[in-house]
């Protein structure tokens, strides 16, 4: 398809895991990975935002990776990282189970994403990868930023159509 | 942003600067018009005005303000007594510039209705003062200190250099002590008349202090009269030679809009002058400006003061220092180091936090300006009010150099426009017979007065009118519906009352008409700021509006709360009591919530659970601690399970993704590094109501 004519050159990916499934995130929009830290609670927010932690003095909100794609909340162990993704000067900590590696994956090596059989929300995945045995599911953190913002868009103009009344 | 695009917005941002102390030096100097040091100081700013606008072809405001400094210079140098419509006349100007410059930035084909005859008025006016011309050739003939014309026959370097090397040694002459001799080199560049400079206008600034000058033009390039373009400078090399009191920096100031490269003064050493004579000639000639440096030594050009800070870098020093406070607390407060018991550590873990401290307050301080700009333009509306309603009044200003945040300052204007206009309006009574009657002097008085008053900015306007009349005001709100009337006010509340939306329309009695129009948008935005509006009155005696602001937007006195298994932040601002209920007093209405009955008042209880929809065990009131807090719905009591403490804590967004909760302001970093959020009281009535089915 068009994926592997555009892309012809091998890009860096930090892989991790969620549970069983690997996934990767193109290394450049990842600012830091960090250990798990105190949460925050913030009141009013769906399940899967976490909360807010401090990262040297920014306040950060936290994404549970597991509860955004729908799988069941685990307790944190020693493993749990966050990773931190930087797009557009707005940061955003994703709870993962494990950190894997970073790996150099070919453009050509990629295919599109399967449309079924996931429980998983495929609009987020950008792309599969045959990394050895493992299938790598590449995720498009842009779409899951604006996923989230147009949450917040939506619901700004629903406040401001209440007040209005 | 290309390099021209960037320039050219500092020139808008210095220009808007410009225009705006123009704005408050003409009402300063209509004041006492025999300032002519104010009035120097506004002619400069024109002048620069005039330069700026030229070179980003902003012709039109050019245009005008060219006319406007001729006039402004005709004063300056002759210091004539100006006349009473003449200041008008200035002042109308300012305005007119301040509506061109708009013009031009929205590049709007209009002008300003009244700039053709506002321009009109100037130019009449400099054509009736300049009759007997007042350029500084015509003054030759009685002052030989202006001889200019006898210089222009040289046409070569080597003339110029011998001529220069003449001048330098007839001063060095008549060189007296107090008295310095300067060689200044300017070399030109050819656009500088679109600069807005040109020879004569250094020439004059010069001679203005000046015991003598002599002035060496080079005319080399100039073409003959058919190739001759007169916007563009030809004259490009110029030598000055000044005797004069001034020192070097004095000196400097005169050419302080010129490029550095255009320029170069030196002091020329009085006693050691003659064994170089000889030699200057021939190094002039190789090198402009550079005189052997064993004669003359460089003048040190004069250092700007300030410079401009993007805010953006601010902020992120601020965050950083941030980060730096809590690093600190956390070493201060880390029980492993605090127990090793070693004087030395202690003594520099005391020294890192008094350091840490100062930082912390500079920091802070690089935030504030003083208030000065901001009531400087309130006398130019204190002024048109006054002159517009035709009520004769005394403007009396303290506490001009109390510091405030950058950020408020732009949004202190409006509302301090609005109440100082409605106290002169509606606060002093309508003319002065009514004043005499009630032995007060015709002349109202109006105090703006700024002060720190524990952790707050508060900034007042006062009047010494009639005061509001507190009946009056009851009656009509009981009329609109905004009180029931059975409820028993205090003073405050009903003078809060003006401030209530729906308070004031245009049928309001007379002896308050207006009071109220506009005031809960005031209101409004001071509370945008964090702050409150207090209205004192005694009738009869005048009225005082004093808005309560924190000294900073980005820092909140807060009280720390356990509620629901986490530390929220309640501004202390907005906190009126917490206690502890007695069962006897909280009563519950089935359905309807909780209420706590308190000297005669009935405040609901919120519980954060419900608000924040938390599963936490449910507490009797009288088990846990209300914080009886001011919203814009009244008071209500928010139920926690413990107070911490009292803290400063720097407000931090909590990000795009959650700025939409409305119920929190934002969170901040505490001593240990955890994070607290920040309640927004004014959002947890309204909930608490829906979820109760309203009161």
């Amino acid at each position: 398809m068009t994926l592997t004519a555009v892309r012809s050159k091998r890009e860096r990916y930090l892989t991790f895991f969620l549970g069983e499934e690997q996934y990767g995130i193109a290394i450049d929009q990842i600012k830091e990975i960090i250990a798990m830290m105190k949460v925050t609670y913030v009141p009013k927010t769906p399940p899967f935002m976490r909360g807010v932690i401090n990262l040297r003095g920014a306040i950060i909100p936290v994404v549970d990776t597991r509860l955004r794609f729908g799988m069941e909340l685990v307790e944190p162990t020693m493993h749990t990282a966050i990773i931190i993704v930087e797009i557009e000067k707005v940061m955003i900590g994703f709870i993962v189970d494990r950190v894997e590696e970073v790996v150099s994956i070919d453009a050509s090596h990629l295919s599109e994403p399967p449309k079924f059989g996931s429980h998983i929300d495929t609009d987020f995945i950008r792309a599969m990868a045959q990394i050895d045995e493992n299938v790598v599911m590449i995720l498009d953190v842009l779409k899951l930023f604006e996923a989230d913002e147009l949450v917040s868009l939506e619901q700004i103009r629903q406040t401001q159509i209440d007040e209005g009344e | 942003m290309t390099k021209q695009e960037q320039v050219k917005a500092i020139f808008i941002e210095e220009a808007g600067e410009i225009i705006e102390k123009l704005d408050v030096d003409i009402v300063r100097f209509e004041e006492n018009s025999n300032d002519f040091d104010l009035l120097n100081e506004i002619f400069r700013g024109v002048h620069t005005l005039k330069g700026n606008a030229n070179a980003f072809g902003f012709i039109r405001l050019g245009e005008f303000v060219h006319h406007f400094e001729d006039v402004l210079d005709h004063y300056r140098s002759t210091k004539e007594e100006i006349e009473p419509y003449q200041l008008e006349l200035f002042v109308d100007s300012v305005d007119i510039i301040k509506e061109v410059m708009t013009c031009e930035l929205e590049a709007l084909p209009n002008l300003p209705e009244r700039y053709p005859e506002c321009l009109g008025k100037i130019k009449h006016l400099i054509a009736s003062k300049k009759n007997a011309p007042l350029s500084v050739v015509s003054e030759r003939d009685s002052e030989p200190l202006f001889d200019l014309a006898s210089e222009f026959g040289f046409s070569c370097c080597e003339q110029i250099d011998a001529g220069v090397a003449n001048s330098i040694r007839s001063h060095q002459a008549m060189q007296e002590e107090g008295l310095n001799l300067f060689r200044i080199d300017m070399t030109l560049d050819d656009d500088c008349y679109k600069r807005g400079f040109d020879h004569l206008i250094f020439l004059k600034l010069l001679a203005e202090k000046a015991k003598a000058i002599e002035s060496f033009f080079d005319m080399e390039e100039v073409e003959a009269l058919d190739r001759f373009a007169g916007d563009e400078n030809t004259i490009k090399r110029v030598i000055v030679i000044v005797l004069t009191e001034q020192t070097p920096d004095e000196v400097a100031e005169n050419f302080e809009f010129l490029f550095d490269h255009e320029v170069a003064t030196a002091l020329i050493d009085p006693d050691r002058v003659p064994s170089v004579e000889e030699k200057l000639p021939v190094v002039a000639e190789k090198v402009m400006g550079k005189v052997p440096s064993d004669t003359v030594t460089a003048s040190a050009t004069v250092p700007k003061s300030t410079i401009r800070i993007d805010t953006f870098k601010l902020d992120e020093l601020f965050d950083s220092v941030g980060e730096l406070v809590i690093a600190q607390n956390f070493i201060a407060q880390n029980g492993k180091i605090r127990s090793i018991e070693d004087e030395s550590i202690s003594r520099a873990i005391e020294t890192l936090s008094k350091i840490t401290k100062r930082i912390q307050d500079r920091v802070m301080s690089l935030r504030m300006v003083a208030i000065r700009d901001t009531f400087d333009k309130m006398k130019r509306v204190v002024r048109d009010t006054s002159k517009k309603t035709g009520k004769e009044l005394h403007l009396i200003v303290q506490g001009e150099e109390t510091e405030i945040d950058k950020t408020m300052v732009d949004s202190l204007s409006d509302p301090l426009i609005h109440i100082i206009r409605n106290a002169i309006d509606h606060g002093l009574e309508s003319d002065g017979t009514e004043r005499l009657s009630v032995g007060k002097k015709v002349e109202g008085t109006i105090t703006l007065r700024a002060f720190h008053k524990s952790g707050s900015i508060v900034i007042s306007v006062s009047d010494d009118g009639r005061g509001i009349n507190k009946e009056k005001v009851l009656k009509k709100a009981i009329e609109r519906g905004v009180v029931s009337g059975d409820e028993s006010l205090t003073d405050t509340q009903i003078f809060g009352l003006i401030m209530q939306p729906g308070f004031s329309t245009a049928d309001t009695v007379s002896d308050l008409s207006g009071r109220g129009v506009g005031l809960d948008v005031v209101k409004t935005s001071i509370e945008k700021l964090r702050g409150k509006i207090e209205i004192d009155s005694k009738e009869g005696e005048g009225t005082t509006f004093s808005m309560v602001l924190p000294l900073t937007l980005a820092i909140i006195d807060g009280m720390l709360v356990q509620a629901a298994g986490e530390i929220y932040i309640i501004p202390t601002l907005s906190v009126v009591e917490s206690f502890r209920p007695e069962k006897e007093i909280v009563h519950v209405l089935k359905g309807q919530g909780e209420f706590v009955s308190l000297r005669g008042q009935h405040i609901p209880v919120i519980r954060l659970s419900d608000v924040f929809d938390l599963s936490t065990e449910r507490i009797e009131p009288w088990e846990g601690i209300l914080v009886c807090v001011e919203t814009d719905a009244g008071r209500i009591a928010i139920m926690v399970d413990e107070l911490i403490g009292r803290q400063q804590v720097v407000i931090k967004t909590l990000g795009k993704s959650l700025s939409r909760l409305k119920e929190i302001t934002g969170g901040a970093i505490l001593g240990n590094g955890d994070i607290a959020l920040i309640l927004n009281v004014d959002e947890l009535r309204p909930l608490i109501e829906v979820a109760h089915g309203g009161n």
